[in-house]
């Protein structure tokens, strides 16, 4: 009886395909390709290096092209331009034409920047001009009304004493000889403000002190014409007297990087330098605003196109890529492709070949021919925006071997349900709920967007945090905690006084009088002093039970795995031991905590399980639970130790009588002629590759068992973890109520009652619902990765990536 | 008898929402087959989480003793 496949479980039918494509074609036919997304090309052309490849240089001139965009995007970023995302396709421009265009653009841009820049400097240097004929400008006057002043003094005392502080001009009228004048020769310019202490130490140290030098700050920083930057400068004049002075000073100047500039004393010429200084200032600006101006007009008509060419570029570096593997066949004429597809996409694809030498005008058409080979294909699982999230958990573990059974089908169910065991409030539940119902509702446009990397990831598994939510509010409702409080919401409580009085409540408790609470932890435990040791044994029993039912799972996945790839061997002397060693140790152990549960008996089971192997014929008196339970006892003893021998011998001499008989008949074979050498070197590569190691297959199988058998004790602990996280957040959350909340109502104060609310909202999304969401999520992966898919999944496949046009615009930087 | 009612209505549940499914997203039998494996396999995952803590409370060892007010 076959029974029908199902979606999912095991991976898409797939087939090795080879394409013979006409030359002329050939292009044409990989682009159609490329848009279906349905065919893995194998590189055919492995040995040869990517300078050896065909295609070589159209990948490098693709690769220049690349560039050249780059550089526009960057300038139309720096200018403040986005490339817009309408796509106009009326313009359909090819890959010379682009090419063409990208060049002139990219000198168009070069040598508007380059002159924009030597604009800019000279603007600045103008403006620093302007800056020290103005304040030189002043210094000299001053001087000269202060030398004015001093000469109508020293004219009125004929005979006076030359006083010391007489101004520098002065001195120089006063000298008597004009042929020994010395004209004293002055520079002025800027110097960085920073600069100018040590700029005036090593003038004084170089020239012996023999130079005078008048600094004035500037009020603004100044724009540097160099590198660009506003720093602030002094203006100075240096007067100095001597041709070696001057060299020196010129010299010391360039080293601190101090622009000179020209100055006259005549103050006429002084006033004609400034405005004539001012006119070219005015006139530059223009020129640059005119620069800048046409500029952004060409960025701007390049962010249109931008990123219709970005995608052409990159899809034909991805198509002369895929040309790459391809090779060529014996009459050079055609191109020959190797690769993989899913069975069902082949009518597809022989219609996009149909359709390519179509519209290339070709006259042969592309063969589509199916290969048969040994090889594992590709892993292919057809999965909708539900599905790929649990998928990708999956996968992240490994991907599965081509055919095997998908955890992902059962993943979707059980991977929430375990998480929700875990974080069982139903009050965190619908936050949770609300929170990715946003992100669930408003889909489309946030796919479009760019988002936070955390963000992206959370969108990403938006359904799986629905899933999540929804069965935590589920399990809320049976722990009975919304924000930790419980309610009776599905009839009453079964608890109540013992008498009316209610005196021995908080000695010897509360009994129970009615049937047991419908629906959940009965509401009356929560704050009592018995609350803690009801619930762990609640949920170390329950973690125990959902444990067991899982790994259950898991083996039994194991047999259907085997039974669809025909392996007998692994149904009998895997599956059937690993049930049996399983179920007689840590089955009935479930059995005896739902018997013990059933029947109200006060049995210890850790003592039951203990002595059943210690002293399994010792008799069993109080914890007793059924008749006959000590023979039933040392029969699943036996059954158990039977398992492990069965699951560890038979299994490699089997394996080693089968390969033997496999190859009985082929130990002699009758000679073949050397024409058909090269199958002779096929049929023995064939042998090779079965070679059978009989010491390694014990070895495996070995590690294997022993896996087994202490995985079954370590695993089934290791699923008490539902019973720690779910007790760590209802502790955390009773924590944040009865601490936070409850006391800020207790002060009966609307601030503190503020606060108190706004502490316990932080405290609640802050720990609760992200940081026990992410823990809870970790753990359930964790169960799931290792105890549940250690019993069957072998996930050694590889995933199929189809060349596709839509990865492309993913893979981007 | 609270048990076996109550399972009744879980069974009752996941049959109800099998009938949706098929009714609201027929898209083939392989699909169908998966969707029912979900349903069921959601269906058995709350049918027992419910039935444990039912039965855990159905005889209890230890009463509820209250805390001094």
């Amino acid at each position: 009886m076959s029974s029908p496949t199902m979606d999912l479980l095991r991976s898409e039918p797939m087939q090795l395909a080879q394409l013979i494509i006409p030359m002329e074609s050939a292009h044409r036919t990989i682009s159609y390709l490329g848009d279906l997304g349905l065919f893995q090309f194998k590189d055919l052309n492995t040995e040869k290096s990517p300078f050896q490849r065909t295609y070589a240089a159209q990948i490098k001139r693709c690769g220049e092209m690349a560039r050249k965009l780059r550089f526009l995007k960057d300038q139309m970023t720096k200018a403040g331009f986005s490339p817009s995302s309408r796509c106009s396709f009326d313009t359909r421009v090819t890959l010379d034409e682009l090419e063409v265009k990208l060049g002139e653009l990219e000198e168009e841009l070069i040598e508007v920047n380059a002159n924009s820049d030597k604009l800019q400097r000279s603007h600045n240097e103008l403006l620093e001009y302007k800056l020290v004929l103005q304040k030189a400008g002043e210094f000299f006057h001053s001087a000269q009304s202060i030398a004015a002043a001093q000469n109508h003094e020293f004219e009125a005392n004929v005979m006076g004493e030359v006083s010391i502080d007489s101004p520098l001009l002065l001195e120089q009228e006063m000298s008597v000889d004009p042929s020994k004048q010395v004209k004293l020769g002055f520079v002025s310019g800027l110097v960085a403000r920073e600069k100018s202490m040590a700029f005036e130490r090593i003038l004084f140290r170089a020239t012996r002190g023999n130079v005078f030098l008048k600094q004035v700050a500037v009020e603004d920083p100044v724009i540097d014409p160099l590198s660009g930057d506003k720093i602030e400068k002094n203006v100075f004049v240096i007067f100095y007297s001597g041709e070696r002075a001057r060299m020196k000073v010129t010299k010391i100047c360039d080293a601190f990087g101090a622009n000179r500039y020209p100055f006259t004393d005549d103050i006429a010429k002084q006033y004609q330098t400034i405005s004539e200084v001012s006119g070219k200032l005015s006139e530059l600006k223009t020129t640059i605003d005119v620069g800048q101006l046409q500029r952004s007009n060409l960025l701007r008509t390049i962010s249109f196109e931008f990123e219709q060419w970005n995608l052409l570029v990159k899809k034909e570096k991805s198509i002369y890529h895929i040309l790459n593997m391809l090779s060529f066949d014996v009459t050079k004429k055609c191109l020959v492709g190797e690769g993989w597809c899913p069975i069902s996409a082949t009518d597809q694809i022989k219609n996009t070949l149909q359709q390519a030498s179509l519209d290339s005008n070709s006259l042969v058409g592309a063969i589509f021919q199916v290969l048969q080979t040994e090889e594992s294909p590709p892993t292919h699982f057809r999965t909708n925006k539900f599905t790929s999230a649990f998928q990708e958990i999956v996968d992240a573990y490994g991907v599965a071997k081509y055919q095997e059974a998908n955890p992902g089908v059962f993943t979707i169910v059980t991977f929430p349900f375990l998480f929700a065991v875990m974080f069982g409030d139903w009050g965190h539940g619908l936050c949770l709920f609300l929170a990715t119902l946003y992100f669930i509702l408003r889909e489309k446009k946030l796919s479009h967007q760019k988002l936070g990397d955390i963000m992206e990831m959370a969108f990403g598994g938006r359904y799986v945090i629905m899933m999540m939510a929804l069965f935590s509010i589920y399990t809320g409702l049976i722990y009975n905690e919304f924000f930790s409080v419980p309610f009776e919401l599905f009839g009453r409580s079964a608890y109540d006084c013992r008498d009316s009085s209610c005196r021995d409540a908080s000695t010897v408790g509360l009994i129970k009088v009615r049937g047991t609470y419908p629906f959940g932890v009965d509401p009356k435990w929560h704050g009592t002093r018995s609350e803690l040791p009801f619930l762990n044994s609640l949920k170390m029993k329950m973690s125990i039970l959902l444990g067991i039912a899982q790994m259950n799972l898991g083996i039994v996945l194991s047999y259907f795995n085997a039974k669809f790839f025909g392996n007998d061997i692994n149904i009998w002397y895997q599956f059937v031991p690993q049930i049996i060693f399983l179920n007689s140790l840590f089955g009935y152990l479930s059995l005896l905590i739902i018997v013990k549960w059933c029947s109200g008996s006060q049995a210890d089971l850790y003592h039951v399980m203990i002595y059943m192997f210690l002293s399994p014929t010792a008799d069993l008196g109080d914890n007793q639970l059924f008749f006959g339970q000590k023979y039933l006892q040392i029969l699943l003893l036996l059954f158990a130790l039977v398992a492990v021998p069965w699951m560890l011998f038979p299994k490699p001499l089997l394996l080693k009588k089968q390969h033997q008989e496999r190859h009985r008949g082929q130990a002699y074979r009758p000679l073949y002629s050397t024409e058909d050498s090269f199958e002779l070197e096929i049929q023995s590569d064939l042998h090779g590759h079965e070679e059978f190691e009989f010491s390694e297959v014990f070895v495996h199988q070995f590690i294997h068992t022993i896996e087994f058998v202490l995985g079954a004790v370590s695993n089934t602990a290791s699923y008490l973890r539902l019973w720690a996280l779910s007790l760590a957040h209802s502790e955390l959350s009773s924590v944040f109520y009865d601490k936070v909340l409850l006391l800020a109502w207790g002060f009966n104060n609307v601030i503190i009652l503020i606060i108190g609310i706004i502490v316990f909202i932080c405290a609640t999304v802050g720990v609760l619902l992200l940081m026990e969401t992410l823990s809870a999520f970790l753990h359930a992966l964790r169960l799931h990765w290792v105890e549940f898919q250690s019993k069957f999944y072998e996930g050694d496949g590889y995933k199929f990536y189809p060349f596709s046009f839509a990865s492309l615009s993913e893979d981007e930087e | 008898m609270g048990f076996f009612v109550t399972t009744l209505i879980f069974v009752a549940i996941g049959v109800i929402a099998s009938l949706c499914a098929r009714i609201c997203c027929n898209r083939g039998p392989s699909a169908n087959l998966l969707h029912l494996t979900l349903i069921i396999t959601a269906t058995v995952c709350c049918w027992l989480m419910w039935a444990i803590v039912y039965i855990a409370q159905m005889k209890p060892l230890i009463v509820p003793i209250l805390s001094e007010e």
